[in-house]
C-alpha cells in the first residue's frame, strides 16, 4: 500500500509542478457523491462525521484515484450546530434529508457587519470577529456588553471541543487514506481572498456592491487588514512536507460580480501578495476558480511560475491552457452536467479531448469542473476514471 | 478594550503575552517556557474564530 501511495504522490506532485508524470493524475473533488456511492443519505454524511469519512474512504478504495479531499462535505453539522451558526440550512431540518446543505446569505439590511463598522474591523480584525461578528452569526453568543449566559458559554466550549474533534478526525483520515487506500490527501490549509471573505461572511454580496461605490477606501483598507491574518491561517494548516497545495476557494471576485476596476484595485492587489508569500515559503496554492475567471487570466499569469495550480470550472479549459499552461498546472474542466446527465461515451470523448490538448505535455490533473454532489452518475465517474487510466499514459 | 491590546493583536494572537505577563507575579522559573505555553494555547483561540470565518 505504501508503494501505491508513493507512486500516486509522485504522480500528483509532478503534475502540480507542471511537469510530466508517468500518467495523468486523477484527483476528483467528490462531495455528496460519496454518500450516494457508499449508501448513506446526505443528512447522514452532513451530521455524522464518521460516516462522511468512511464514505470518502470507500470511494478512495473502490476507484483508482491518486488524491482526494478527506471530506469534501466540509460542513459538519455537529460543529456548526454546536457553535449555533445561523447561516446554514441542513438536510433533515430546513431541507429534505437528501438535499445538500445550503449557505443562506442574509438580506442587505441584516448583513452580519454594518456599513459603519469598517474602522472597527480594520483596527482589530480578530477583536471584531470575537466581539461583534460571532454574536451575530452564532445564535447562542451574546453581544458584547450583554450579560453572559449558559448558552453563550456552552457555545464556545462545545464549539472549541467540536473543532478539535474535527481536526483530530481529519488527521486520522489522512493516515487511513494513506495506509488503507494508498490515496493522497489532496489539499492542506485554507485560504480565501480578502474581498471574498468580506462579501461572503460580513457584508453580503449586495452590501459589498454598495460599499465598493460608496466607501471603496474602507473596503480596500479592510482587505489589507485581513491579509496578514489570511497568510497566517493558510500557513498554519499547510502541508509540512510541502507536497500538497493550500486551496483557495474563489467565489465572487471576478467580472461580472465585480468590475474590472474593483478587481484590479482591490481584489487582486490584496490576494496576489499572499500567494507570493506562500510560494516564497515553498507552498503551492490551488486556485479553485469557481465560475468564470477568463477576464483575469492575464493577472494570474503574473504569478511566479509553478506557484499555483489553476482549477477550471466554467471557463473554456482550452483557452485557459493557452494563457496559463506554460506556467502552471491546470486541473478540472470536465463539465459536471456531462458527468451527471451525459453518457459514458460522451464523458470518454470529452476526457480524450482534454488529455490530447491540455494534458499533452504534462501539467494537468483530471477532475470535474466543480465539486461532485449526488447528481453525479457513478457510471460516468467510473468512465472518467478508467478512460484516464487507459488513455492518459505518457 | 484599551489601545495597547488593539495594537498588539497580531496574527495568531488573542491575548498578547505582554498583557498576560502584567497579571503574573514575578517569574522565578523559565520565563520562555511559560511564554511559549501561553502563546501556543492562545493561538488555538485565534484559530477557532478565524476558522469559523474561513471554513464554516
Amino acid at each position: 500500500m505504501e508503494q501505491l501511495y508513493t507512486r500516486r504522490l509522485n504522480r500528483y506532485v509532478t503534475a502540480m509542478r507542471n511537469e510530466k508524470p508517468d500518467c495523468v493524475p486523477i484527483r476528483p473533488f467528490v462531495a455528496e457523491f460519496t454518500a450516494k456511492y457508499a449508501g448513506y443519505t446526505i443528512q447522514e454524511v452532513t451530521f455524522d462525521l464518521e460516516k462522511a469519512l468512511a464514505a470518502a474512504r470507500k470511494c478512495a478504495v473502490d476507484f483508482d484515484w491518486d488524491a482526494v479531499v478527506p471530506n469534501m462535505v466540509h460542513v459538519w453539522a455537529g460543529l456548526t450546530e454546536a457553535v449555533g451558526l445561523r447561516y446554514y440550512a441542513y438536510p433533515g431540518i430546513q431541507l429534505a434529508p437528501d438535499t445538500c446543505f445550503q449557505y443562506i446569505e442574509p438580506p442587505e439590511d441584516k448583513a452580519f457587519m454594518k456599513p459603519d463598522e469598517y474602522d472597527q474591523l480594520i483596527e482589530d480584525p480578530t477583536g471584531y470577529l470575537f466581539n461583534v461578528w460571532l454574536g451575530r452569526v452564532c445564535g447562542d453568543v451574546n453581544a458584547k456588553g450583554q450579560p453572559t449566559s449558559y448558552r453563550n458559554n456552552m457555545s464556545f466550549l462545545k464549539g472549541g471541543m467540536a473543532m478539535m474533534s474535527c481536526f483530530n478526525a481529519l488527521a486520522k483520515q489522512n493516515e487511513l487514506l494513506r495506509t488503507e487506500c494508498g490515496t493522497v490527501s489532496a489539499i492542506s490549509g485554507i485560504l480565501k481572498a480578502p474581498l471574498d471573505i468580506i462579501t461572503d461572511k460580513l457584508r453580503g454580496y449586495l452590501g459589498m456592491c454598495t460599499d465598493l461605490y460608496e466607501r471603496p477606501d474602507k473596503v480596500l483598507a479592510a482587505c489589507e487588514a485581513f491579509m496578514p491574518h489570511l497568510l497566517y491561517m493558510a500557513l498554519s494548516g499547510a502541508d509540512g512536507e510541502k507536497n500538497v497545495p493550500i486551496a483557495i476557494w474563489m467565489h465572487r471576485g471576478c467580472v461580472p460580480f465585480v468590475s474590472h476596476q474593483h478587481f484590479d484595485k482591490i481584489y487582486w492587489p490584496t490576494l496576489k501578495p499572499i500567494v507570493e508569500q506562500i510560494w516564497a515559503k515553498g507552498h503551492q496554492v490551488l486556485f479553485y476558480a469557481e465560475g468564470k475567471w477568463a477576464a483575469h487570466l492575464q493577472a494570474f499569469a503574473e504569478l511566479p511560475e509553478r506557484s499555483i495550480i489553476f482549477h477550471v470550472d466554467q471557463d473554456d479549459i482550452f483557452e485557459v491552457h493557452k494563457v496559463l499552461g506554460h506556467k502552471f498546472c491546470i486541473s478540472g474542466g470536465i463539465p459536471n452536467f456531462l458527468l451527471s446527465y451525459g453518457t459514458p461515451e460522451q464523458v470518454r470523448s470529452y476526457c480524450k479531448k482534454v488529455i490530447d490538448t491540455v494534458a499533452r505535455d504534462g501539467g494537468y490533473i483530471m477532475d470535474a469542473s466543480a465539486i461532485m454532489q449526488d447528481d453525479t452518475s457513478v457510471e460516468n465517474l467510473r468512465a472518467m476514471t478508467e478512460f484516464t487510466r487507459e488513455y492518459g499514459v505518457y | 478594550m484599551n489601545e495597547q491590546i488593539k495594537q498588539d493583536r497580531k496574527p495568531g494572537v488573542c491575548i498578547p503575552w505582554e498583557e498576560k505577563l502584567k497579571e503574573l507575579p514575578e517569574i522565578s522559573g523559565n520565563r520562555q517556557l511559560i511564554r511559549q505555553t501561553w502563546e501556543d494555547t492562545d493561538a488555538l483561540g485565534y484559530i477557532y474564530v478565524w476558522y469559523c470565518l474561513l471554513a464554516w
